[in-house]
């Protein structure tokens, strides 16, 4: 070894040794004659090696405990600043600065920023990363990792002079003494290493410039599913065989005692929001569709659902009403322009052949349409609704509906991209130009005090963090966007806009926006419950009347309370508004007087 | 560590056995620790009630109990996973450990008051319940089925008998070892104390349930059992500590305990304080968080009053005190240091179960003569149970002297 580096510095000198005895013994010597910069290398831990070496004390616990208490801070810090100034926000009803509940979290921070500082702390103690060491080209260094001792002198230290070392470890028993020269050989990484690590960095950033395009870009496409969860989970016929249940069938029979959802109300118009009767003059295929969507065995009900036999409650769990309610209003915009054959407008005969179905009412001449016993319109079903006991199908007609329904659901994607087309170029409260479907012009529910209650309640938990609690558009969802200047956010509308007012747009097509959403706002049709949901019509519609009204509406007695409690709060407004004028003096005269 | 290497002594050397001034306490401590007792307890029942009075008294064996449970822990564990460094103290464990034999005797008391009813200590006991408290009736009556006399007496006798067996067996085995030196005993002993520490942990757990939660009859927690048996491992640690230094400063182990077993030691306490703290706040958080009425009645009474302040107390000084004090390699490498803190957890251990027990009797603190009456009970029951411990020491020793291990004990090293 020595020849080939004649021209190198020395690193150091080591010295072997068999045994932990000859190397503590060693250690000491060369301890006592001053040497500082030394250190020695064993195959396992060696007892009272620091003292032999005189290895001061690590300062590592103290970088631990340093990393501790940052931990401890930061979490604490952290926590404080996020929840009791940032974006305070009740949890779980504490206070906002509620220590306990900071505790878990400071408690892992602790743990983590001490672990951190002390292994980071160890690497800076150490010199790490050091992808090589000089100490590695000496040939018998390698049996350190089995049975040798190495003991070591750098060639810094100042006392070190390299006969004088050599002399000195020569007299501690060892066998092998050696000088170690610098490592001479180039110390850069091979070319391909960054060349691939750039490679593949950029190639990751892809994803996040994806993301971030999308972030910044306006769009009322529907979602795009990054994570597709259940929203398309592969569906199977009835009849067909799956391996996911113990029984190998892939239609699931009912719950005992309970009713699928879609099967509770046969009433198709209070399930909807259409008149489906005046809907089936007008696009028959159509009506059917809805109808089979919502509730594929309404259609035919004679008995009660209980009643059921086995094989007939062939509803596929997967098609839930509200994957199906989708496509049959989503394609209402487009529908209005390919009514039926029958009794189509002259108007608008024109576009017929714009019909992507086409052959779609020819495959389904079945007879049996919907009958409903009574116009939608005047119709009140609300007590009429669901709970009550609803006529089942006969089994022989059990698999056809489904059939159809699938074709329901494949025509799905051609309508749902006209409707957005439709919704894209119109201002977010505008109605599309063309809309003769038959919504239903007045609320099913009977209008009580309790209704207008429920929908104030389902109102408040549901619409109002974004439509606000008085249906302006202005809720904490809508001004948090505004204030963190959320360039995607479509604004929720303002439900006062004269676009949304009764005349404009019918109770049922209200109801069916809840239902099925509209734009961004998503369906809340598996949220809250049909009757529920005209409850929220019938608020909104109050909400309508509340801004606008005159004091003539409300009954005389109340007048002059409202009349007194006007006056409180604007004089609460112009106190308000004087105080504010007063700080904002205070504020500038202070700030003018620093 | 090669430079005086260390030898095992003869099994009867002298520095093997209790040393006499400390034999000589055996006795004096035995009797004043009675009359302690019975005054405390006396002081207690006719000063503020009966309840008060055996509620003290149960304070004390509690404490008491839970350090005997920590150390057959300590003794267990020590087995279970062959532990060399710990021989030179694991006979003081096991001394510790037998302290379950009197107390079994002692929980004659208890029993007396569970079967004299009325509410005397335990509230379940009053036939009244549900007319006095208004809790619902039906609850009450599935309850009842868990915490009725018979089937009271017959859980603890289990867990007695369990305890017991477990300590006679150990220390039988460890003892018999000094005569024989036999090695086949602690391959035994290792053996069987897996088993063992599952039936320790579950009597322990629901001895604690029936004792000691079962004083608010109403309320549940899980964790507790392993949170008093959190704190009797703790003061099992801080015990050995304490006794090995008061061992080696009446001469006894002076060549066998080193400061590197007190390091250890002191690691023990360290963690322990905080496994403590740990389960402690766990059980609090929970509870605290759900904020479920049947809850958290039990963390509402203390934090009420004077209850508030001492659960202060334990907040600052049963945690973060000695957590911070016993955190450093410094600390831990002095004999003295680690004794000292071991005292102290020693004391906190009272306050932790005081805190537990005591606001139950219902009649807060009982005033200053309510204070001294716990305060007596739990000195009297202590140090009743130190005269016995140090009465068996004096006839067994006070290290296991022919363990195999022994060897590398003495030797052992911190890296």
């Amino acid at each position: 070894m020595t020849e080939v580096k004649k021209n190198s510095r020395v690193h150091g000198i080591i010295a072997e040794y068999t045994s932990v005895d000859a190397l503590l013994k060693a250690s000491r010597r060369i301890r006592d004659a001053g040497y500082k910069k030394t250190d020695a290398f064993t195959p396992f831990p060696v007892h009272g090696i620091d003292e032999a070496l005189g290895i001061k004390p690590t300062v590592l616990p103290w970088i631990a405990l340093a990393g501790g208490l940052t931990g401890t801070c930061t979490a604490l810090a952290m926590q404080i600043w996020m929840n009791g100034f940032d974006y305070p926000y009740i949890i779980s009803g504490k206070p906002y600065i509620s220590l306990p509940a900071f505790m878990p979290v400071a408690f892992e921070l602790t743990v983590l920023f001490a672990s951190f500082g002390a292994f980071f702390g160890m690497w800076a103690l150490n010199g790490l990363p050091r992808f090589s060491n000089p100490m590695f080209t000496d040939p018998r260094f390698d049996r350190v990792t089995d049975d040798r001792f190495f003991l070591y002198i750098d060639a810094k230290d100042d006392r070190f002079d390299s006969a004088g070392v050599q002399k000195l470890l020569g007299e501690t028993g060892t066998e092998y003494i050696n000088s170690v020269y610098e490592d001479d050989t180039p110390s850069s990484m091979p070319k391909f290493i960054p060349i691939t690590l750039a490679v593949l960095m950029a190639l990751s950033i892809i994803p996040a410039l994806i993301v971030a395009k999308m972030r910044v870009t306006k769009s009322s496409a529907p979602r795009f599913h990054v994570f597709y969860d259940m929203d398309f989970s592969p569906a199977k016929d009835m009849q067909q065989t799956t391996t996911l249940f113990a029984d190998g069938r892939a239609m699931r029979p009912d719950v005992v005692g309970t009713v699928a959802r879609g099967q509770m109300s046969q009433d198709l118009d209070f399930m909807t929001g259409v008149d489906v009767e005046a809907l089936s003059r007008l696009d028959m295929p159509r009506a059917q569709r809805l109808a089979r969507a919502y509730s594929p065995s309404a259609l035919q009900d004679d008995e009660p659902a209980a009643e059921k036999p086995a094989a007939d409650e062939a509803v596929k769990e997967e098609v839930k009403p509200t994957t199906e309610e989708k496509p049959t209003t989503e394609e209402k915009p487009a529908a209005e322009e390919k009514p039926a054959a029958s009794e189509t407008p002259a108007e608008s005969k024109g576009v017929e052949a714009e019909k992507k179905d086409a052959k779609e009412p020819a495959s389904e001449s079945t007879p049996a349409e919907p009958k409903k016993e009574e116009p939608a319109a005047e119709a009140k079903p609300a007590e009429a609704a669901p709970v009550e006991a609803k006529p089942a199908e006969k089994m022989t007609e059990a698999p056809k509906p489904v059939a159809e329904e699938k074709a329901a659901a494949e025509e799905k994607p051609a309508d749902a991209e006209q409707a957005s087309e439709a919704t894209a170029v119109t201002p977010p409260v505008a109605v599309p130009a063309v809309d003769n479907t038959p919504w239903l012009k007045e609320n099913p529910l009977a209008v009580s005090a309790e209704t207008l209650a429920k929908g104030q309640e389902q109102f408040e938990i549901y619409c109002a963090v974004c439509h606000g609690a008085s249906g302006s558009g202005n809720g904490l969802v809508h001004r948090r966007a505004q204030k963190i200047l959320a360039t995607t956010w479509n604004p929720p509308s303002s439900l006062h806009d004269e676009a949304i007012s009764s005349e404009k747009y019918p109770d049922g097509k209200l109801f069916s926006t809840i239902t099925n959403g509209i734009r961004k706002m998503p369906g809340y049709g598996s949220q809250i419950k049909v009757q529920d949901r005209w409850a929220i019509v019938a608020y909104v519609r109050a909400l309508q009347q509340s801004q606008n009204a005159s004091i003539d509406l409300v009954p005389e007695d109340q007048r002059k309370q409202i009349e007194a409690r006007k006056k409180e709060v604007e004089k609460a407004l112009a106190e308000q508004a004087e105080a504010e004028k007063k700080r904002a003096e205070e504020a500038s005269k202070s700030a003018s007087t620093k | 560590m090669s430079d005086h290497a260390p030898k095992i002594k003869p099994a009867d050397h002298p520095a093997f056995k209790l040393p006499e001034s400390l034999g000589a306490l055996s006795i004096p401590l035995c009797i004043g620790g009675i009359a302690a007792l019975v005054i405390g307890w006396m002081l207690g029942t006719f000063a503020v009630d009966a309840r008060f009075g055996m509620s003290a008294y149960l304070t004390a064996f509690t404490y008491c109990l839970t350090i005997a449970l920590g150390s057959m822990f300590f003794v267990l564990i020590q087995h279970l996973v062959r532990a060399g460094w710990s021989v030179v103290v694991r006979r003081i464990a096991e001394l510790l450990m037998m302290m379950v034999l009197p107390l079994s005797v002692l929980f004659l008391p208890i029993l007396v008051a569970v079967w004299v009813g009325g509410g005397t200590l335990y509230e379940w006991t009053d036939e009244n319940f549900v007319e006095k408290t208004g809790f619902d009736a039906q609850a009450w009556a599935n309850k009842t089925g868990y915490l009725n006399p018979g089937f009271f007496t017959i859980r603890a006798l289990f867990y007695l008998a369990v305890w017991v067996g477990l300590a006679l067996y150990y220390f039988n085995g460890s003892s018999r070892q000094d005569e024989t030196g036999e090695i086949s005993i602690t391959e035994r002993l290792q053996a069987r104390s897996g088993p063992a520490l599952i039936l320790l942990s579950l009597t322990t757990s629901f001895a604690m349930f029936d004792w000691v939660m079962s004083l608010a009859p109403t309320w549940f927690s899980t964790m507790f059992g392993v949170y008093l048996f959190a704190g009797g491992m703790l003061s099992a640690h801080s015990a050995l500590a304490v006794g090995s230094y008061v061992l080696q400063s009446r001469g006894a182990l002076r060549d066998e305990i080193t400061v590197e077993h007190y390091h250890d030691l002191g690691k023990f306490i360290f963690g322990f304080t905080f496994f403590w703290t740990y389960i402690a706040f766990s059980q609090f958080m929970l509870i605290w968080y759900a904020n479920m009425p049947e809850e958290t009645e039990w963390f509402f009474d203390r934090q009420e009053g004077s209850w508030m302040t001492i659960s202060l107390i334990l907040v600052f000084f049963h945690w973060m005190l000695p957590f911070a004090g016993t955190m450093s390699r410094h600390v831990r490498r002095r004999p003295t240091l680690v004794a000292l803190w071991g005292a102290y957890i020693l004391v906190m251990h009272f306050v932790d179960i005081y805190w537990i027990i005591m606001p139950e009797a219902e009649q807060g603190m009982g005033g200053v003569t309510g204070i001294i009456a716990s305060l007596l009970c739990a000195v009297g029951m202590s140090a009743l149970m130190l005269g016995l411990v140090l009465n068996k020491a004096g006839q067994t020793g006070v290290v296991a002297a022919r363990d195999p291990r022994l060897l590398e004990s003495l030797r052992f090293h911190q890296i």
